[in-house]
């Protein structure tokens, strides 16, 4: 599965991969720099990929993370964005209907979308899939002047990033960004910084998909039981009613009690 | 009476037709333009007033029939079918106004076939749906009864029993499901309001709020059509005004009308299921330890506070109190405030709750407004229409039918019209409608907002008396430090200016480059007109009153009739021929337009440093940090305040240092 690490002490905050995602993505380059100045967090419809300032000359991408287990494909009511097996999260803009319900779902705020359409999408990352397939690396990771990006296989770039965090000799914090968060993303960072701040959640936080599918698997079953249940009482009442109807010697017509009720 | 049923219908026909223009200007010009949604709150008002409040509040249609068809109690079969209007009407005014709320209203039919199990809005869509579909069939009843088909309508009362236990499931199922939407976002909702219980939370409140909604539907019923049927004879205006001294207390506390036992009994059920939904609130509220958080006064404090006593709190003590039990204007108010609750509580949770989160407060525009209660106006309309024509509050409807028949004028003549068009009918609509589709239309016109001219401020000027210029273009705070005196000593004094400054202004020696370039990002025109048409007359030697008038045609030659625009004047290269070298070099260069602020300085300072770095075999003086030495990693920087996504104002400032 593939992934990208970034290493954010070598990042110097260029924005050269921002340039070049505007590119790949058909953005419009003008727009995006206004995108930058007026938006929180430099990411809009036009602009998938922004670098975010975490501390004095310390910067992070802010970009779909491409989680292992993605809440947003768990949300969507018409499949319309997958998981695939390759690594990235792609979306189908063919599907979507436009209810949003991913862009609250996303637990790092990524979906953006075209506000100014009249038919508008959903915008994001999908780390280059297009690249990737003609076995190209995303276009950001070929961008970087720095080498502050590594496109590569997941498992590996794990083993990478502790190496160079042993190796490091404290250059480093002794964690692995989206190794363990959220089930795992398929955009990992080390950094000498603490990410807290990018909207990085606590190392051992849960996969959304894992807070809702197990209660959805039992929907179905629980449909059933409530209509078992309404069945079983209105029984016991017509039973009763006639019981009582009997025993005070009146005619039973309980049979059409229940089911034409007039 | 008729005059209090036709402002109700003026009011909602008023509300009906703004919707009307707001939903063609949501279809014609697009959601950014006619609402105030962003990426940061993309769930508003459509979808959380209209489908996650509207279906809440339209949950009787389950309930009553849980109550009459399953455990038999009689009592409230007169409810049942007015339970089951504001079911059918209550879905089908939220649905309808979803269609507006998605971005692509074409593809509403999407999720009958790409199914995604995983997710809970799917399971939501096919609940509603099918649930409207139950809505619909329990409804058939009363139109084919109109229509006197009794097959049908024998076959529908067959079906009945099995039809309602459906429905109770489905019903089950998605008042649920809708609070386990929002369990997805554990980091984002207010822990006030997010908590694994939200499908139990949700579908409690549903059921004990939506039997009060029904109440209330029942109450507004006879304040229109049939006040005794539950005030009681004496007259409305009595119960309701504070009484004064020496009024007769007797009269105006008496117990109400002859359905006032069955609504108090309703009433009583509907309070048991708030207790328990209040029971399980607080008891949340303690487990996760959010006490401290519901008197710690902030407004989300305040917010829950008010939801809490108006859902529960308020309806159960007006209910139970035996100072106010029974009585009718105590009943009334308490099953208006429990569907108000309700709603204020389904807004919180998928609307207030996103605040802190988002960073940003969202605020409907006057469009999402008026399409939310347009469609609901319409909804009133359509239960009006019902109540009137078909039996569906059963004792003496005709008679009310009666009453509230509107006159019908034929157009014979204008001031018949006039008169009609103000007495009522449909003249009287087409007036409203003629009245309030052109107000609606001027006060709603989309206009594209346009953020960014007053976000980026233009580029800075310089202190151009410093010896290090701080160049700090976007005016974000982060400057960029530019050694100007030693370059110009380093490049020969004062014979090197030009080797920078490519252009000064006549007379002005010290032009700052935010003069031509003076937009940080966006190009800007420099191009002055009045100063062409001055110099033009000078060289070519005009004469007249007036030289200038007669230098047009110098530039806009042979427009042909055409307006003498700048797409219809002749290239500027035709005269001025010393720019001809560069600006055909360059491609896409146009001399009316200077390149941004950004785009100038780094094309002026970068080709030079890297041409230098070859030459002096520096190869890094070409690069950002060489002059942008704040992105330069340094050892042993303190962490600084994040300043990222929704979480400060002047993270976009702050973000970066300028220019990259």
């Amino acid at each position: 599965m593939k992934a990208i690490l970034v290493d954010v002490t070598k990042c110097t905050g260029c924005e050269r991969c921002v340039d070049a995602c505007v590119e790949e993505n058909g953005g419009d380059p003008i727009q995006a720099q206004l995108d930058r100045a007026t938006t929180k967090d430099g990411l809009s419809a036009n602009r998938l990929l922004s670098v975010a300032q975490v501390a004095d000359g310390r910067f992070a991408r802010l970009t779909c993370m491409h989680c292992l287990e993605p809440s947003c494909v768990s949300a969507c009511l018409v499949g319309s964005i997958t998981k695939t097996p390759e690594g990235p999260v792609v979306y189908d803009p063919e599907k979507c209907i436009g209810c949003r319900y991913c862009m609250l779902a996303c637990p790092f705020h990524i979906p953006r979308y075209e506000w100014s359409e009249t038919t508008p999408f959903v915008r994001k990352c999908d780390m280059c899939f297009q690249r990737q397939l003609q076995g190209e690396v995303p276009a950001c990771v070929d961008a970087c002047p720095n080498e502050a990006l590594q496109f590569g296989e997941r498992e590996q770039l794990l083993g990478e990033a502790h190496r160079l965090i042993a190796s490091g000799g404290g250059r480093y914090l002794d964690r692995v960004w989206g190794e363990h968060e959220l089930g795992g993303t398929g955009v990992l960072y080390i950094s000498d910084v603490d990410l807290g701040a990018v909207g990085w959640p606590e190392p051992e936080t849960e996969a959304i998909p894992s807070l809702t599918e197990p209660l959805i698997a039992k929907t179905p079953g629980i449909g059933l039981g409530v209509m078992g249940v309404l069945l079983g009482i209105n029984w016991v009442i017509r039973r009763r009613m006639r019981l009582a109807a009997e025993a005070a010697g009146e005619a039973t017509d309980a049979d059409s009690g229940g089911e034409a009720t007039e | 009476m008729r005059s209090r049923i036709s402002n109700l219908k003026d009011i909602l026909w008023v509300l009906a037709f703004a919707g009307l223009v707001a939903g063609g200007f949501r279809l014609w010009y697009g959601l950014g333009a006619t609402t105030n949604l962003t990426d940061a709150v993309p769930w508003g008002l459509w979808k959380i007033l209209n489908m996650v409040a509207g279906v809440a509040i339209s949950t009787a249609g389950f309930t009553v029939g849980f109550l009459v068809y399953v455990l038999k109690l009689e009592r409230f079969r007169p409810l049942m079918k007015p339970a089951i209007l504001v079911a059918f009407l209550g879905y089908g005014c939220s649905c309808l106004a979803l269609l507006f709320d998605i971005g692509l209203p074409h593809r509403f039919w999407h999720p009958f076939i790409l199914w995604n199990e995983h997710s809970f809005l799917f399971e939501v869509f096919w609940c509603v749906t099918l649930y409207f579909t139950v809505t619909a069939i329990e409804l058939a009843p009363l139109v084919f009864e109109k229509l006197r088909a009794e097959k049908v309508t024998r076959f529908l009362h067959r079906i009945a029993f099995g039809v309602v236990v459906v429905g109770i499931s489905l019903s089950s199922l998605h008042h649920s499901s809708l609070g386990s939407l929002f369990l997805v976002t554990p980091q984002r909702l207010h822990p006030l309001w997010y908590t694994p219980l939200l499908p139990l939370l949700f579908i409690l409140s549903a059921m004990g709020a939506g039997m009060m909604f029904v109440v209330l539907i029942r109450f507004l019923h006879a304040y229109l059509y049939d006040p005794d049927a539950v005030l009681g004879p004496s007259h409305l205006k009595r119960q309701l005004l504070l009484l004064r001294p020496g009024e007769d207390r007797a009269a105006a506390t008496r117990p109400g009308g002859r359905d006032m036992p069955m609504l108090t009994a309703l009433a009583s059920i509907a309070t048991g299921i708030l207790g328990v939904y209040l029971v399980l609130q607080l008891f949340e509220l303690g487990r996760s330890g959010l006490w401290a958080a519901l008197v710690a006064g902030t407004w989300e404090s305040w917010l829950f506070a008010a939801e809490i006593l108006l859902t529960a709190v308020i309806p159960i003590l007006l209910v139970w109190l035996p100072g106010t039990r029974g009585l009718p204007q105590p009943l009334g108010y308490a099953a208006l405030s429990a569907s108000a609750g309700l709603a204020l509580n389904r807004v919180n949770v998928g609307i207030f709750g996103y605040f802190r989160d988002a960073g940003v407060v969202y605020f409907p525009s006057l469009a999402e407004w008026a399409l939310s209660l347009g469609v609901v106006a319409a909804a009133g309309l359509a239960f009006l229409a019902f109540v009137e024509n078909f039996p569906v509050f059963e004792e003496g409807w005709k008679e009310r039918r009666r009453a509230a028949r509107l006159s019908c004028a034929s157009f014979d003549s204008f001031s018949r019209v006039w008169e009609t068009a103000l007495r009522g009918g449909v003249e009287r609509v087409s007036l409203i409608a003629v009245l309030v589709i052109p107000f609606s239309w001027a006060v709603m016109y989309p206009s594209y907002r346009d953020d960014t001219a007053a976000a980026v401020r233009p580029a800075a000027g310089i202190d151009v008396a410093r010896t290090t210029l701080l160049i700090d273009g976007n005016q974000s705070g982060v400057r960029t430090e530019f050694p100007h005196a030693e370059h110009r000593e380093r490049l020969g004094g004062d014979s090197s200016c030009g080797e920078c400054h490519h252009l000064s202004l006549p007379g002005d020696e010290t032009t700052p480059c935010s003069r031509c370039h003076g937009h940080l990002v966006r190009p800007t025109r420099i191009f002055e007109h009045q100063h062409h048409r001055r110099v033009v007359a000078e060289e070519e030697g005009l004469g007249g009153w007036i030289p200038e008038n007669r230098t047009c045609t110098v530039c806009h030659t042979g427009t042909g009739g055409a307006a003498k625009t700048a797409a219809t004047a002749k290239p500027c290269l035709e005269c001025h021929e010393e720019d001809r070298g560069w600006a055909e070099a360059e491609e896409g260069a146009d001399l009316a337009w200077a390149v941004s602020y950004m785009e100038a300085m780094h094309t002026n300072c970068v080709t030079c440093h890297e041409e230098e770095g070859e030459r002096q075999d520096r190869p890094t003086l070409g690069d950002c940090a060489t002059c942008h030495s704040s992105l330069t990693p340094r050892e042993g920087t303190a962490a600084a305040p994040l300043v990222l996504a929704g979480r400060s104002q002047q993270g976009a400032a702050a973000r970066k240092p300028d220019g990259s």
